[in-house]
């Protein structure tokens, strides 16, 4: 099999070809063998990160206050939900009804008050330094993990701030750059058939290909590049053909009754094609869902827009994991960049919150970690955290070990620098089962 | 048994500080501390800085995952690689549970723990008895004392044999390394430096500077002690040569000399001389980021002068395309970024697009390197005795578009130090470093550099220059405060209510109804370089800054810092300014640089040839920095016209340049590239001289800027991998190949209706051809077929190529999709997409 040159110089076999043995093998089976494998140490093969992009405020979402004085409070009550003991806002009743599924973090703290830093941050699991950028979560996992031939590895939807850093752009995601439309065909650029040809007409101009990408013959042996590009070939090829990429994509091929409680939000479809794509045998998916930068309007804009949006999607997700027994499997990690300033600003009529890193909440659910409950804490007013605190590296440490990543396993850069994938963070425990 | 290493009792010199002194002390060196340190007890007591620090290296305790980790283990820190002695010390003596104890040596934990005689996390380190053990407790035993103030400065580091050349695979030989000092005593120091090989499949090394011979090749054997890094070239030839078979082959160029002289050595045979298709194609491609037309090709073909080669190079060296390309790759070193430009000068302008204009103006009027370099490290806002009103109404103008007035007609280009993500001394310090220097120097942020010579005060030094540059603001500086005022109130904007977007809007519309506005400005506040007065009778305390490896200056002359810097980036002894741009050029023609990666030069990282960077750099300086002196001697080099194709002595050579090594066209150049390749005729036919609408025309980043209104760039400039400019690294940009790169190439839309039917492309035009002459006409299918093969490969296709492809038109529904199935199959071969 052939070898790569990676860029922590260490020589790897490239893609496992599974998709390409066995055409049919579904991912319940891969699981299976995997599983046959590696019974002791149960985890999750596949993850999904919501980046919940300008930082949601936490005191209005999941760590609600309602007896902090009014220009804390703000004007959300909470409500319970289906585990006793934890309440969340009343914005928020889908996911009230099935909190046993996800844990919350509260109290998970850090200083860095700007946008791009905080989500740096979050989705590395490092805090930024200025001489290294740190892999995103889901390069990471790629590089981590095998994967299908026939379908991409990692998949943002519609992007992501995660980048694949110093480990190189093999591990990047492949962006859809759009949302899907509620029933509406989807299909993202390059990997299915265009212009009407068919896979007849593609296989004859292959033939040709070969034919006639003679020229360097016995020099691809001293060639990783050739021998890359050729390997390459195949896989879009594969890619290309691949009913099962090109329907991975397609929420419309979804049944409606399975489709429906996804609502017609595009974050919402967005959750509803991560499932596809877990199912179908990707192994990250990242989904963005903006606009939770609050100065002002705060209550206006989460009431009506923003948390029915996260509730109807994230329920949905949650459930439809779940019925297709994916959730046992699939580490899901729910976070902004930072929460939002407990005193509520005046600036406008109806006044808003802002920046706030000492204190914000993330959410956990899939694989090992143990739904409802809740981690951690915070003061009267949702200040800082009670107690010690998590760090945002503390969070995402335990989602790599849930994945079955050691936190602290280093990879080289291309300078030979040995640097860990998650620099100052400690698992916490009792996240996980 | 034989030993057949041909140690050279040259000697090789750190280079490490401008001897103060050198004069070596005659006397013999100080045995090796393994020897003066076997016995429990004796005379001399062991020096913090000589001795106990590197061995503590040596022993693994300061390395990241023990003591030297940001948080220590166990309570106790050292500093990250040594060097920072001070508080090494002071770790190991003070504090609640000091490490040592004076008073009863053999309880103190710094032995007990590594000696295993207590719990320690990193294990056994020393054995009871050993020399190691000995050092520390004698050195405990005499007071654990500190190094003396200010410490011992290390002269030099000398390792021999200077070079090791060794013909058989699994040779061992030792090196010796010494230590010469300031104060003029020499020691042996062998047991007490680290070592490493750059590449273990050539030689291993161990901790006791016991070298292995492995598979041929050559690579450094790097000797680390005390501040010094020196380099050992380690060489093992690729055949034997028992019969002297192998020829020793003489340069054409002086360039040519300097490579074959290494290549000699090794018992390299180089590669022939490529054909006239190979050069054509790979200088065209090259130098001027441009695929060559159906047209060029048979023209070049066709052309029976001998000097047709250097002509090319002549004529491409005059193209804009050059001149764009090139532009391209000094925004990439330089880091043009229109997304850290935001708003820059307040009225939310386009300062990337400036940044490109005024680096293609020079280029394309050949101005030196220096001189152009200097517009960017000394630039200001204003030109030279502008007042604040003229530089407004002079921006007004260019930003209105109005006629004859150019931004690249301005003295300075200050976009380099206004970029969001440069305000800072440090990232100043880092960015400056790598645009000019080709240094990283990242790492000596918080500690030593572990691969070079810089320690945290050389950088704290030399950032210290940077920090009086104001930039990114939107507002003027002091001096044009007055000014600026009239200015607002003249054009009755109301500064309060009119925060940032707003306040650029109402610019903007004020500027599109002629008026002039007032702009930021890029500007060294003196304010802050004054000297900081101590209090009576003491003297004011200057802020002085220090040049990497060089002297200390007083910033208190009333001149830009940067003027210091700058006139050290021209001082001919400069070891890295012309090196960096020079290593860079060759690393584009080449697949590698001299020094690999290019942005590297760090003493633990040497040049493959030593020799040829050297010539390079000074004829470079020598030629005043004239940069098309550069390409016109690499690109009529014969070490730059050999063929891919290999030998089997140089088959796995790929960093002594003895053969085209395939590599993948630049994100530009590729896209360029299938663009020219399947236009029309008309619309291919000037590409050398087109500038817009190309993708090495794009000025930014991002491909957002694309002045030509090919939207389409931008999503195939990432997937090929566009430099993004945005950390300081020339890895910026991506050479690798990726998955999606041939799903792009294989099945993207843009591509498929190039070759099938688009406007203006190829595949219409020959279209029209078939209607003439008819779907079968055989003529006009071959010359399809040969016409398809210039355009993509530069070739005619062979009698085999030839017939495969009639056989495929045979099969095909018309002639049309024939046509475009081959197209689609050239642009998919490797030998499209690869630089060969």
């Amino acid at each position: 099999m052939a070898e790569y040159q990676t860029c922590d110089r260490v020589r790897r076999r490239d893609f496992i070809k599974i998709g390409a043995v066995a055409g049919g093998l579904t991912l319940t089976h891969f699981l299976r063998n995997a599983a046959a494998i590696e019974d002791s140490a149960p985890r999750a093969t596949s993850g999904i990160f919501i980046n919940l992009g300008g930082g949601p405020s936490h005191l209005d979402t999941f760590d609600l206050k309602p007896e902090a004085p009014a220009e804390y409070r703000g004007t959300f009550d909470p409500i319970a939900t289906n585990v006793p003991g934890i309440a969340i806002s009343e914005h928020l009743p889908k996911l009230a009804a099935q909190a046993d599924k996800f844990a919350i973090v509260r109290g998970v703290s850090h200083t860095l008050a700007a946008h791009e830093l905080g989500s740096r941050y979050v989705n590395t699991g490092n805090r930024p330094l200025a001489s290294i950028e740190y892999p995103g979560i889901g390069a990471v996992v790629t590089k981590e993990s095998e994967a299908f031939s026939d379908l991409p590895p990692f998949v943002a939807i519609p992007n992501t701030p995660q980048r694949a850093g110093f480990l190189g752009v093999q591990y990047s995601p492949l962006n859809t750059t759009q949302t899907p439309k509620p029933g509406a065909p989807f299909s993202v650029r390059g990997i299915s058939l265009g212009n009407g040809l068919t896979i007849e007409e593609v296989e004859r101009r292959q033939g040709l290909l070969r034919d006639l990408d003679r020229t360097f013959g016995a020099l691809h042996e001293d060639s990783q590049l050739l021998e890359g590009l050729d390997r390459f070939s195949q896989q879009a090829f594969q890619i290309i053909t691949s009913k099962r990429a090109r329907e991975a994509f397609d929420v419309s091929r979804e049944s409606p009754a399975f489709a429906e409680p996804f609502g017609k939000e595009p974050f919402g479809q967005s959750c509803l094609m991560a499932t596809r794509l877990i199912e179908a045998g990707v192994r990250f998916v990242t989904i963005n869902f903006g606009g939770w930068d609050t100065h002002q309007q705060n209550f206006t804009r989460l009431k009506t827009r923003l948390l029915p949006a996260l509730d109807t999607g994230l329920a949905a997700l949650f459930n439809g994991l779940s019925d297709k027994g994916l959730l046992s499997t699939t580490a899901v990690l729910v976070t902004g960049e930072f929460g939002r300033t407990p005193k509520i600003n005046s600036r406008a009529a109806e006044g808003g919150r802002d920046h706030y890193p000492r204190c914000m909440f993330m959410l956990a659910a899939g694989g090992r970690v143990r739904g409802g409950q809740v981690l951690g804490g915070s003061d009267e007013t949702a200040s800082q955290p009670a107690g010690h605190g998590y760090s945002p590296a503390d969070v995402i440490a335990t989602y790599y070990r849930n994945m079955g990543i050691d936190p602290t396993r280093e990879f080289l850069t291309n300078s030979g620098r040995p640097i860990m994938i998650v620099r100052d963070g400690q698992v916490i425990d009792s996240l996980l089962a | 048994m034989f030993c057949r290493t041909i140690c050279r009792i040259l000697v090789a010199w750190s280079i490490l500080i401008p001897a103060g002194s050198q004069a070596v002390d005659a006397t013999e060196p100080l045995a090796d501390a393994r020897q003066r340190f076997t016995e429990a007890e004796g005379q001399e007591v062991p020096d913090f800085q000589r001795h106990v620090a590197p061995l503590l290296g040596r022993l693994g305790c300061n390395g990241r995952n023990c003591h030297g980790s940001f948080q220590g283990r166990g309570g106790f820190r050292l500093s990250l690689f040594g060097y920072d002695f001070p508080s090494d010390h002071e770790a190991l003596t003070r504090g609640a549970a000091p490490r040592v104890s004076v008073a009863n040596p053999d309880e103190s934990l710094a032995l007990r723990k590594p000696l295993g005689l207590e719990d320690h996390e990193g294990g056994q380190r020393l054995s009871e008895g050993s020399w190691q053990h000995h050092l520390l407790r004698r050195w405990i035993a005499a007071g654990a004392n500190p190094m003396p103030r200010g410490g011992h400065r290390i002269e030099r580091l000398q390792v021999e044999p200077a070079e090791v050349f060794s013909e058989s695979t699994g040779e061992k030989i030792a090196v010796r390394a010494t230590a010469f000092w300031s104060d003029g005593t020499a020691e042996n120091v062998t047991s007490l430096c680290r070592f490493q090989t750059n590449d273990e499949h050539v030689a291993r090394v161990d901790e006791h500077g016991v070298l292995t011979v492995g598979e041929p090749g050559d690579t450094h054997l790097i000797v680390y002690y005390d501040s010094a890094v020196v380099a050992v070239p380690v060489m093992r030839p690729a055949v034997s040569d028992s019969a002297g078979a192998i020829i020793a082959q003489s340069g054409r160029t002086e360039l040519d000399r300097r490579v074959l002289t290494k290549l000699n050595k090794l018992r390299i045979v180089p590669s022939e001389i490529c054909t006239d298709e190979e050069f054509l194609r790979r200088v065209s491609l090259d130098l001027a980021g441009t695929l060559p037309s159906a047209a060029e090709v048979e023209r070049f073909l066709a052309d029976g002068s001998s000097d047709k080669r250097a002509a090319k190079i002549e004529e491409l060296l005059q193209t804009p395309a050059y001149a764009a390309w090139w532009t391209t790759r000094l925004c990439d070193y330089t880091g043009n970024n229109e997304q850290r430009l935001n708003n820059i000068d307040g009225i939310q302008a386009n300062g990337a697009s400036d940044w490109y204009d005024w680096i293609y103006r020079r280029v394309s009027r050949n101005e030196p390197y220096d001189r152009l370099m200097a517009g960017i490290v000394l630039g200001t806002s204003r030109n030279k005795d502008e007042s604040y009103n003229d530089y407004c109404a002079a921006m007004s103008a260019i930003r209105r578009g109005d006629e004859g007035v150019h931004f690249f007609d301005r003295e300075s280009m200050p976009y380099f130090w206004a970029r969001r993500n440069f305000t800072s001394a440090d990232d100043r310090a880092i960015g400056f470093a790598h645009s000019f220097l080709g240094v990283r120097l990242q790492c000596a942020q918080c500690h030593k550099h572990p691969f070079d010579q810089w320690t945290q005060s050389d950088f704290n030094g030399f950032k210290k220059f940077f920090e009086a540059v104001v930039a990114g603001n939107a507002r003027p500086s002091p001096q044009s405060k007055r000014d600026y005022e009239a200015m607002i109130e003249e054009l009755k904007l109301d500064e309060k209510k009119l925060k940032d977007n707003d306040r650029a809007k109402a610019l903007a519309a004020l500027l599109k109804k002629g008026r002039t506005v007032p702009f930021g400005e890029t500007y060294v506040d003196f304010q802050r370089l004054r000297a900081k007065p101590r209090g009576r009778g003491k003297a004011a305390n200057e802020v002085r800054a220090k040049i990497l490896g060089g002297e200390e200056i007083s910033l208190t002359s009333g001149e830009d810092p940067r003027e210091a810097v700058m006139r050290w980036l021209r001082d001919p002894a400069n070891p890295y300014f012309a090196r960096a741009f020079v290593n860079r050029v060759w690393a584009n023609y080449f697949h590698a640089g001299i020094v690999e990666p290019p942005d590297d030069m760090s003493l633990a990282n040497p040049p493959s040839n030593a020799l040829l960077l050297d010539y390079l750099a000074q004829e470079f300086i020598a030629h005043d920095f004239d940069m098309q002196w550069l390409h016109r001697q690499i690109c009529n080099s014969d070490t730059y016209q050999r063929s891919w194709q290999s030998n089997a002595t140089n088959r796995n050579d790929e960093r002594n340049f003895s053969r085209a090594v395939p590599r993948r066209l630049p994100a530009e150049v590729a896209y360029d590239a299938i663009s020219r390749a399947t236009a029309s005729d008309a619309r291919a036919s000037d590409y050398l001289q087109l500038v817009a609408g190309r993708a090495i025309g794009i000025a930014g980043s991002s491909g957002r800027l694309d002045r030509g209104g090919n939207n389409g760039a931008r999503f195939a400039l990432q997937v090929f991998g566009r430099s993004t400019r945005d950390s300081n690294c020339d890895c910026d940009r991506s050479m690798e190949a990726s998955l999606l790169q041939t799903v792009y190439l294989q099945n993207d839309a843009s591509v498929l209706a190039a070759i099938a039917d688009a406007k203006n492309s190829w595949a219409q035009q020959i279209a029209r051809e078939f209607t003439t002459a008819g779907e079968g006409d055989l003529p006009t299918i071959d010359r399809g077929i040969d016409q398809a093969f210039l355009r993509t490969l530069s070739r005619h296709p062979t009698p085999q190529d030839l017939e495969r492809c009639r056989e495929f038109f045979a099969d095909s529904r018309s002639a049309r999709d024939g046509l475009s199935g081959l197209l689609w199959a050239l642009l998919n071969t490797k030998e499209f997409i690869v630089n060969h």
